[in-house]
């Protein structure tokens, strides 16, 4: 499968749980996979996407929170799966399209096309969850699983890139003001108030 | 009867009195006074360790995002694993957060790889539009934390409160521990036989 088929199997799986998005192609397709405002497309920071939703998960447990992040991406911030394995939140889910190749930069291979296993790691580390999917249907299944069943989960989908035609908002403060409003937490700045 | 220092429990204080409740940090030995105090006199204030600086950045950016207000805690020589996060992430979205920096390589230090990040690290916040401020004494550093905090969320930008040595590490006033790490090197070069003798 294209990490653009995945990507819509898990925005149409989706009601209104947040989704941090990893800088580049992740990006990209989450955007054309059907914009919503709870979607966070980072610009930026690579590597730092399942960071973003740690911090989001562990104040918000209420809420269901998924990344979309790359094997490029996580492989370049590895100790981050530590961290969510030591603070353990049940309600992350942390999606890996793992197309062994850094897609964004041209298509170099990274790590996963020579034998690591994200998969092996995120258990390694202390994921409550970690799976690896090729076909639809099992994404599917994980996906379903994960919006439900405690967490924290890693998903590791092997996808195939296939280069993007659109690309998400630019303005930064927009995505941030938007998302927070999604998710219930709307910036102060953006409301009036009593002098 | 407090045992730790006087500028730690203004820490405290200062995070605690802009609203923060969440401190994500790489630890620090003078910062290891401030996470006592946390542990021992703030039971509302959550703790967590990142691997790096940079990932402390992106959990808290990630904290805010869901109406929280972080305080990121790190040695100077940190700030350089940092940078891309505050550069690309927290800045342009004007993600705030209450950091603290633990300075090395400022005036009192004696490790020669402290001092090229330490001496830079002010004209790097600069550069890169950080407003930072300095505790002064052990007295105002509650009054410098809690309005950088202020500003920083305030206007939502990171905002940076520098801790330098002379505050954090006086003479005589360190804990034992302190004086043998990073205040005075006593084993520096002592044979391991004397260095065990001596210790």
């Amino acid at each position: 499968m294209t990490r653009l088929d995945a990507t819509r199997r898990l925005v149409a799986a989706l009601d209104r749980e947040p989704v941090i998005a990893s800088l580049g192609h992740p990006a990209y397709d989450l955007f054309a996979a059907g914009d919503r405002p709870e979607n966070f497309y980072t610009w930026g920071s690579m590597g730092l996407a399942s960071s973003i939703g740690l911090g989001l998960a562990m104040v918000q447990p209420d809420l269901r929170i998924f990344v979309v992040d790359g094997d490029g991406a996580l492989l370049m911030n590895l100790g981050a799966l530590a961290t969510i394995g030591w603070i353990r939140p049940a309600n992350l889910v942390l999606i890996v399209w793992d197309n062994a190749v850094y897609g964004t930069t041209g298509g170099q291979d990274t790590a996963t096309a020579h034998g690591a296993d994200l998969e092996a790691v995120a258990r390694a580390l202390g994921a409550r969850i970690a799976t690896t999917v090729h076909a639809e249907h099992d994404l599917d299944a994980a996906i379903a699983r994960a919006r439900v069943e405690p967490g924290p989960w890693v998903i590791v989908a092997r996808v195939s890139e296939v280069m993007p035609t659109v690309k998400p908002p630019l303005d930064c403060v927009y995505i941030k003001q938007r998302f927070m409003a999604a998710i219930g937490q709307p910036e102060g700045a953006t409301r009036g108030a009593r002098i | 009867m407090s045992l730790e220092p006087h500028w730690a429990a203004g820490v405290c204080e200062g995070l605690h009195a802009v609203g923060s409740r969440h401190v994500v940090y790489v630890p620090d030995n003078p910062l290891s006074h401030v996470l006592r105090i946390l542990d021992r006199e703030y039971a509302d204030v959550r703790r967590t360790v990142a691997t790096r600086e940079e990932e402390a950045f992106g959990i808290a950016a990630g904290m805010y995002l869901g109406g929280a207000r972080p305080t990121v805690m790190l040695q100077s020589s940190g700030l350089g694993n940092s940078l891309n996060a505050l550069t690309s992430l927290l800045i342009p979205y004007k993600i705030p957060a209450l950091v603290i920096i633990s300075m090395r390589g400022d005036v009192g230090e004696w490790n020669d790889a402290q001092v090229p990040m330490g001496r830079a690290l002010p004209a790097i916040l600069d550069a890169i539009g950080l407003p930072h401020a300095t505790a002064e004494s052990p007295e105002t550093t509650a009054e410098t934390v809690r309005l950088v905090g202020q500003t920083a969320f305030g206007t939502r930008q990171p905002g940076v409160c520098l801790l330098p040595r002379r505050v954090t590490v006086p003479a005589g006033g360190a804990t034992t521990r302190d004086r043998r790490e990073t205040s005075v090197p006593i084993s520096v070069g002592v044979q391991p036989h004397d260095a065990r003798v001596r210790s």
